[in-house]
């Protein structure tokens, strides 16, 4: 006979969500991720808006991710009107980045991933019962926070970076300040892959093709979007490679990528060769045989490892700025044109691009922008199948315990999902 | 000591009240030992859906049949509604473009034609809905006020509210009006303060997340852009960015 197990809602993620289990006895005949987010329709109401607005605008799509939607857009925007900024600007921005992830990762790692490691049903209780964990957990969020708030000028919804530059200039004393507070988790940081490095205890998935883009030198000059298995493609080409799909039970798109069901985040960047220094590279070698070629399982380990990279970055790049002093460029003030440009950064969980396209007014005609979350869609539901069917037969209680986990695993953000590409 | 129960929910938002409440890092294991956090989905598994809370601090506009449904629970479940947020006050990003295009043409524009179209109407505020207690505003809120709330609920009552522009901590800040002196659109005199006037203070103009003050001299504000050349269609559609309708001819 036929039934249904249904976890509904999802907990421990951003956003609204729900899985449903179509069972025949115990056979699993196939599994739905409904991504119920209500539809949030950015992509829609930008058109019209000026290019000045859209950035501020849609960094207002997801607050988790706010920072890097932001510094997105601008680029993207930028790239429209054909405007380079400077230096200070640059290194600035992904020092906010840096920071975006300190905060993110340390938020679901500490926050969210950690009572699946100790059995205990959220953080209320983590509090009660690993209080000296959880602290840890918060001063390493706090401290990519403290980024945001110094650098950004507000927690979420950063201010401080706009189109052609900064408000304002941050100042050395600021600078110092971050760096001690930030220092002070470092050590933190460098221990945290130990608790991250528990194993699953769910057998082995399908292999991922990872997606991430090439790392580069220069801040946030990356071009080139690289895929394992083969395939590349350039940001500015991306519409020819990435093909959306409208599912019937989800308000996120169905996202492939040359062909595949990508993956994106931390384990895509760090098996396809993300320039780690410092610390993080000496745990990543240590751990690699681990997580590297396999499945998804090894994320949070990979966002363990970034937490240190994150940290040791943003010390360089705050070493950086303090060196330029008053060098390092002027704001520009980009003049409207009309034309269409696109950017990717590297988000929290993945790849993320937008793309726009304006009048000669600088009016918005066109807005695009793909998600991490809304990329991760496709494999999350094929990797929720094969778990499914793997533990047919199996208490159903454990089976919806392991599916929550693995979810949390991609680490999704479904609000971000929801605002989809037009197609 | 019984502690409160609380339910922390979103609806169409960007989850971002709710992650000031978790931005809380220094105050956050006082919270979780002094209230229970019997419903915050986003941070805890096995929320009881059917319980009775003593405050429900609820985020997001509401644009769909599933966000009237949770509010409408919630209202009745919880002794005390809190609208945390912009979005649950007035509307916010989402309703931005509540009076000039239908839910309809956006979804079409989004979804496309002849595919599913997820049932949705025209992002409202509560107060449309449902009797609020309390609202915080901001988009994201400030933290100070997230702990004020809950720091007042403890002590069984509620903190008191604002009636200021953004421009007088502007001004006690000593920043350089933009509106005035480098003749910028700056919404400050018309916005609901409590901010601390971060973005003026960083030399970006206010664009109006935190809704209106009450008495917002309106028309004076668009008089003084209109002077300062700024047309008309740029600036109702920088005010309508966290809130869709205003009254243009409101004089105090």
């Amino acid at each position: 006979m036929g039934s249904v197990v249904e976890i509904n809602p999802l907990t421990r993620l951003e956003g609204h969500g729900s899985v449903k289990v179509y069972r025949e006895g115990v056979r699993v005949e196939r599994v739905e991720l409904c991504l119920t987010e209500s539809p949030r329709l950015f992509e829609a109401l930008l058109i019209g808006k000026s290019y000045l607005e859209v950035p501020e605008i849609v960094c207002r799509i997801c607050s988790l991710c706010s920072t890097v939607h932001k510094v997105t857009a601008l680029l993207a925007v930028e790239n429209a009107l054909d405007a380079e900024v400077s230096q200070v600007t640059a290194v600035t921005r992904e020092l906010m980045l840096n920071g975006g992830q300190l905060m993110d990762h340390a938020l679901h790692l500490y926050c969210l991933v950690l009572p699946d490691l100790l059995g205990v049903r959220g953080v209320a209780e983590l509090a009660a019962k690993a209080p000296e964990l959880l602290k840890t957990g918060l001063a390493i969020k706090r401290a990519g926070n403290l980024i945001q708030e110094v650098v950004g000028g507000r927690l979420i919804h950063p201010v401080n970076i706009c189109l052609g530059g900064l408000g304002q200039r941050v100042g050395k004393e600021k600078l110092r300040r971050l760096k001690d507070e930030l220092e002070a988790v470092l050590p933190a940081c460098r221990e945290a892959f130990r608790l991250f490095r528990t194993p699953f205890p769910f057998h082995e998935l399908p292999a991922s093709d990872f997606l991430a883009l090439e790392p580069v030198d220069l801040p946030l000059s990356a071009k080139l979007c690289r895929m394992t298995g083969g395939g590349s493609f350039t940001v500015r080409d991306y519409r020819d490679h990435i093909e959306e799909s409208v599912l019937p039970h989800s308000n996120a798109k169905y996202a492939r990528v040359l062909g595949r069901e990508a993956t994106v985040g931390s384990l895509a960047r760090l098996t396809l060769g993300a320039s780690l220094t410092g610390s993080a590279l000496d745990i990543f070698e240590g751990v690699k045989e681990e997580i590297i070629s396999r499945d998804i399982r090894g994320n949070s380990l990979a966002q363990a490892i970034e937490l240190c990279q994150a940290t040791e970055r943003a010390l360089g790049l705050i070493d950086r700025l303090i060196e330029m002093g008053r060098d390092g460029g002027d704001n520009l003030k980009p003049v409207p044109r009309q034309g269409r440009g696109s950017a990717a950064c590297e988000a929290p969980r993945g790849l993320l691009i937008h793309s726009y396209a304006f009048d000669a007014a600088g009016i918005c005609t066109w807005a695009d922008v793909i998600t991490p979350t809304a990329l991760n869609q496709g494999a999350l539901a094929r990797d929720l199948l094969a778990l499914a069917r793997g533990m047919e037969g199996e208490d159903t209680a454990q089976m919806t315990t392991a599916l929550e986990r693995l979810i949390r695993c991609y680490d999704p953000c479904i609000s971000c999902s929801v605002h989809v590409m037009r197609v | 000591m019984n502690r409160p129960r609380l339910a922390i929910a979103g609806l169409t938002a960007c989850s971002g009240c709710q992650l000031t409440i978790l931005n809380c890092e220094d105050e956050f294991p006082d919270i979780a030992a002094r209230f229970e956090l019997a419903y915050f989905p986003m941070a805890e598994t096995g929320c009881e859906a059917d319980a009775l809370f003593d405050a429900a601090i609820v985020e997001g506009a509401v644009s769909t049949p599933a966000d009237l449904a949770t509010l409408f629970r919630l209202r009745g479940a919880s002794r005390i509604l809190v609208a945390l947020g912009t979005c649950a006050l007035f509307g916010g990003v989402a309703a931005m473009n509540n009076a000039i295009s239908t839910r309809e043409e956006l979804l079409l524009q989004v979804y496309g034609e002849g595919e599913k179209v997820p049932e949705s109407f025209a992002p409202a505020p509560f107060c449309n809905f449902v009797s609020i207690d309390y609202g915080i505003t901001g988009c994201p809120p400030e933290k100070h006020e997230v702990a004020a709330l809950l720091s007042a609920l403890l002590a069984g009552t509620l903190p008191p509210v604002r009636h200021y522009p953004v421009c007088t901590e502007c001004r006690s800040r000593e920043n350089l009006c933009l509106l005035l002196e480098k003749k910028e659109l700056c919404l400050g005199p018309i916005i609901q303060g409590g901010c601390n006037a971060r973005c003026p203070a960083t030399g970006i103009v206010c664009e109006g997340c935190r809704g209106p003050v009450r008495e917002a001299n309106v028309a004076q504000e668009l008089e003084l852009l209109l002077e300062r050349g700024f047309d008309r269609e740029e600036i109702e559609r920088r005010m309508s960015r966290f809130r869709p309708e205003w009254n243009y001819g409101e004089r105090r």
